[in-house]
């Protein structure tokens, strides 16, 4: 369903060059949840950007049901729920007004977002907030606002940027559940999280990224094989202890 | 079918869009701020202000009194004659001005006051004639003093006026040949900057034009006399010899606070929309949403300019209101406040706000935060000001470059419309510049909303503006094409507005104009599709088409001309229909004497010259650039009949300015011609055949003029001025026809075949 291959891209910060993203590929099949991990920085975030076509990769490709994020982006946008990190609300619409605002843009009938705000709202556990400017809202409410917007479509494949920032225990678990019944729908999920527990839980298969680069790929039973260790966690620590040793290696030499 | 949901959206789509930044921005207590708070505060504010320090000097007594003015007389007529000659003007001319006061009907409605003064004119009203109105006492009033020459320190009446001593000067003579002293001569010296002097010139001229024309035709009519005019006007307008001392015009202060206030209303939306949202991370899910950027970039353009144009109305509200409740319309100069006026300048402060509701999204689309956005506008908005300040100058008038200058144009303009002085042809070119200026604004935030690079940081988005394509490319892109016309569209008045006034040969001119016509039409194009890596042969379709094409642009070229000359004088009737017989009778006469003169001074040149900047030049060069870079580039994406329309008009809105004479006339038949050269273009794939036709269109039209003489001896020539005759007119249109058609017939050669 999803396609990612070799994708890459750089930065220029003044003189200097950014390697963002180094020659990344995946798959993601529907009905699977795939945790794109990694510490801050290592490169989630753009390369979610470019498979909706937001950023353009400097080489390497993106393709969803077989369209090509580069060559209509338009195509990809409509088949995507995409939920970033750093994603707001508008302060001075209600959320019923946003979710039917963005119903509109992605071009569904009337009666249509009704329904499906009806069954978010239960899903989601929206309650009588929707219906109050986002100004007055709290950071969990405005974060499943955001997520109803993501979903508002209903959309086969669906990208989470830290869909539990700032949200205490509960509000993660509603969402995490949400989660785990998109999968029961044959979505295509990419999860980005530091939320490692819930991610072991929910997740089919990981991409561990580091500096851009992909570091293993596969199952938890895979990436135990691969790195001997138990969980996520150990595996994470590793990973990054790793390549500071590398670096301080490569240093000396 | 996965594209449907998009169909169906996209013409609810920008109103949708539109209505969600309105809700958002109209929502937000700040806008209500500007948009309510401020012009109920500053008007109240500023009306009074000016009230007690500004006006004050100007106005003569308080507001409920008419202004006094001061008439200054010098006249070799005796005292008695002169007051029975002010009597009699102001007089008379009452019973016609005051539209209350039709004949036979009486007064009854009048307040006691003017009850008195009526009666007291009973006695001096002519029998036939409407009683005298309730002002005339106040008439009367303003002073009426004679000037005496003092043989030892002789000063004319021009200087007393030039210092502001009276308010105009009248000199009254009995007219020439006039034996029984009954018609006189008046004289009128003003001093146009001082709107006292203008409003008592106003008055003045009001009274006397009135006496003239129906005072004196009844009374005359009953005598059954004479029925010529009695005051015969002259009028001479002095410059102050004291320009500190000058007031500043009130009829420019409002436009500028009107701009002013607009500017207010539109900057916190434009930078909340755009910088605002980035900042609070809702533009990455707009634009991860299956639309167009442009389109949510209009619909933000949208929102902007309906709270800048709410602002607007409320102000000019404010400001009506101000002026209704401080009657301030004497302030201004003209026949006050009317509602076509007022009408004018909305509809100007609507394209001005329109304008700069692009120009601050260019600007804030660019910035990443609010703080930012703001950092950017308040250089803009004090650049801005300059030009405020500028249109505020006394004399300053709406021509030459300044009718192209950004927001000059509009301010000059609407002071303009205010004091009722207004022209056509300067208007159109502000307005039309203007909303050039607005629509390349548009297309520059275009580019810069919402790219990676203001979304996501890094550095260099207005680098993006100017990059040089890695690969050739085989058309110049719309939006280079749009923003090298706005530059030249400015360049093209200022230089030909420089030919108007030069003063050397002839010939000389006629070459610095083909060198214009070169550096504008062709070296700068030129370089802007170099840079843009452009072949010259599919970038402006420079190559050779198939003969039948050059042969049909022969017939063209040697066909088309009759009829093209008959549109021109057939505007003729146009202008009838819209401003009576005399004018474009006049207009008509105007054509063939300037034709006649323009023909004989190019006699004294030497063909040669003639042929390369008439002919030559003119078509290389106009091809070039209207048919080569501008049409070839609109046929991208744009149905071939409106790209051609769009670069004829384009191509007829250059020739209205040519010559340093605005023709208007020229605008229909230029464009005409615009679209058959167009049609030639895209049928051939090339501009050759157009260059070819258009060479000998203007080479026959120039050298029929050149050797007039020479072809008016054969009797089947017109004679110079003559019309066309008709019979040449429908060859002309026969032929023109059947080329247009058969271009149709011939196969399309497209701009990217090899040949």
């Amino acid at each position: 369903m999803i396609e990612i291959s070799q994708l890459a891209k750089s930065f220029s910060s003044g003189n200097r060059k950014i390697q963002a993203v180094r020659n990344v590929s995946f798959q993601v099949n529907a009905g699977e949840v795939f945790g794109l991990l990694g510490p801050n920085g290592a490169g989630k975030t753009t390369t979610m950007r470019m498979i909706l076509g937001l950023l353009r990769p400097d080489s390497g490709y993106a393709e969803i049901d077989g369209l090509s994020s580069n060559d209509q982006p338009d195509e990809i946008k409509r088949r995507v729920g995409f939920l970033s990190a750093s994603a707001g609300v508008y302060q001075w619409l209600t959320g019923l007004e946003i979710l039917n605002f963005f119903g509109d843009v992605y071009g569904m009938e009337p009666s249509e977002i009704d329904s499906r705000i009806k069954e978010l709202s239960e899903l989601l556990q929206l309650g009588d907030f929707v219906n109050q400017r986002c100004s007055t809202l709290s950071t969990g409410q405005k974060q499943r606002i955001n997520l109803a917007r993501a979903l508002i479509h209903d959309p086969p494949v669906m990208m989470l940027d830290e869909p539990t920032l700032g949200l205490d225990v509960v509000g993660s678990q509603v969402i995490f559940e949400y989660i785990d019944m998109l999968k029961q729908s044959e979505k295509a999920i990419i999860l980005c999280t530091h939320r490692l527990e819930q991610a072991q839980r929910v997740c089919d298969r990981f991409g561990l990224l580091h500096q851009g680069a992909m570091a293993h790929t596969g199952t938890l039973e895979e990436l135990r094989t691969a790195t001997g260790r138990k969980d996520l966690v150990e595996i994470f620590v590793d990973l990054i202890a790793q390549t500071e040793n590398s670096e301080s290696g490569a240093a000396h030499v | 079918m996965s594209d449907s949901p998009a169909r169906r959206v996209g013409g609810l789509r920008l109103r949708r869009l539109a209505l969600k930044e309105l809700r958002e921005t109209l929502r937000d207590r700040r806008t209500i701020i500007t948009l309510f708070a401020m012009p109920l505060l500053v008007y109240p504010i500023l009306s009074l202000i000016f009230r007690t320090f500004l006006f004050s000097t100007l106005m003569s007594g308080t507001s409920d009194e008419p202004v006094k003015f001061n008439y200054m007389v010098e006249s070799e007529l005796d005292d008695e004659k002169l007051m029975a000659i002010r009597e009699q003007l102001f007089k008379v001319t009452e019973m016609f001005l005051n539209p209350n006061q039709e004949a036979g009907q009486e007064t009854d409605e009048v307040s006691d006051a003017s009850k008195t003064n009526a009666d007291e004119e009973v006695q001096l009203s002519v029998p036939g004639l409407p009683k005298p109105g309730p002002e005339i006492a106040s008439f009367l009033e303003h002073d009426w003093t004679r000037y005496a020459l003092d043989p030892e320190n002789p000063v004319s009446l021009e200087d007393l006026i030039r210092k502001g001593e009276a308010d105009v000067g009248l000199r009254i003579n009995v007219r020439k040949g006039e034996r029984r002293g009954f018609g006189y001569k008046v004289e009128i010296i003003q001093n146009e900057s001082r709107a006292n002097s203008r409003s008592a010139t106003r008055v003045l001229k009001e009274r006397l034009d009135v006496f003239n024309r129906e005072g004196l035709r009844q009374r005359l009519k009953i005598l059954r006399v004479r029925t010529d005019v009695a005051f015969q006007m002259e009028e001479q307008k002095v410059e102050s010899s004291e320009p500190q001392k000058q007031p500043l015009s009130f009829a420019a202060l409002i436009p500028l606070m009107l701009v002013l206030m607009t500017i207010t209303g539109a900057v916190y939306p434009a930078i909340d929309l755009t910088a605002g949202e980035r900042e609070r991370g809702t533009l990455e899910t707009l634009v991860a949403a299956p639309i167009p950027r442009i389109s949510i970039l209009m619909s933000k353009f949208i929102a902007v300019l309906t709270v800048a144009v709410l602002t607007a109305t409320l102000n000019v509200a404010g400001i009506l209101v101000t002026i209704w409740a401080f009657q301030l319309e004497s302030m201004l100069g003209g026949g006050g406040l009317t509602w076509p006026m007022i009408a004018k300048v909305f509809a100007l402060l609507i394209l001005f706000a329109g304008f700069f509701s692009a120009l601050l999204l260019a600007v804030t689309s660019y910035a990443r935060s609010f703080k930012e956005a703001q950092a950017y506008l308040i250089p803009i908005i004090l650049l801005s000001l300059a030009p405020g300040l500028m249109a505020l100058t006394p004399g300053l008038s709406l021509n030459g470059p300044l009718a192209v200058a950004p927001m000059v144009n509009i301010l000059l303009l609407a002071r303009d419309v205010l004091e009722g002085q207004a022209e056509l042809v300067p208007a159109m070119i502000a307005v039309l510049s203007t909303v050039l200026y607005g629509f390349v604004a548009i297309l520059v935030a275009a580019k810069i909303f919402g790219t990676d690079a203001i979304l996501y940081g890094s550095s260099g988005s207005w680098k993006d503006l100017f990059v040089r394509p890695t690969e050739p490319i085989d058309r110049v892109p719309t939006p280079t094409v749009i923003t090298c016309l706005a530059l030249l569209f400015p360049a093209n008045f200022v230089l030909i507005g420089y030919l108007g006034r030069f003063q050397g040969p002839l010939a000389t001119r006629l070459m610095l104009m083909g060198l214009f016509t070169f550096l504008t039409f062709m070296a700068f194009p030129y370089l802007v599709s170099a840079f843009q890596r452009v072949k010259v042969s599919s970038g402006f379709g420079f190559r050779m088409p198939r003969i039948s094409f050059i042969l049909l642009a022969v017939v063209l070229g040697c066909s088309l001309w009759p009829m093209v000359m008959s549109i021109i004088t057939g505007w003729q009737y146009v202008l009838e229909f819209f401003q009576g017989a005399v004018e474009s009778q006049a207009w008509h006469d105007r054509l063939i004497e300037f034709g006649k003169a323009q023909a004989a001074s190019l006699r004294e040149i030497n063909p040669a010259i003639i042929a390369v900047t008439f002919a030559f030049l003119p078509a290389l060069c106009e091809e070039w650039f209207f048919r080569g870079f501008l049409l070839r580039s609109l046929l991208k994406d744009r149905p071939v009949w409106l790209a051609i329309t769009i670069s004829a008009v384009v191509f007829g809105l250059f020739h209205v300015l040519s010559n340093s004479v605005v023709a208007m006339d020229r605008l229909l038949p230029t464009t005409l011609v615009g679209i058959v050269l167009g049609w030639l273009c895209y049928r051939s794939g090339s501009i050759i055949p157009g260059i070819l036709m258009h060479m000998l269109h203007n080479g026959i039209v120039v050298f029929l003029a050149y050797y007039q003489p020479q072809l008016s001896e054969y009797a089947w020539f017109p004679a110079e001025g003559a019309a066309i005759p008709v019979s040449w007119i429908g060859v002309s249109a026969l032929v023109s026809l059947a080329c247009v058609f058969a271009l149709q017939l011939l196969p399309r050669q497209s701009f990217d075949e090899a040949n």
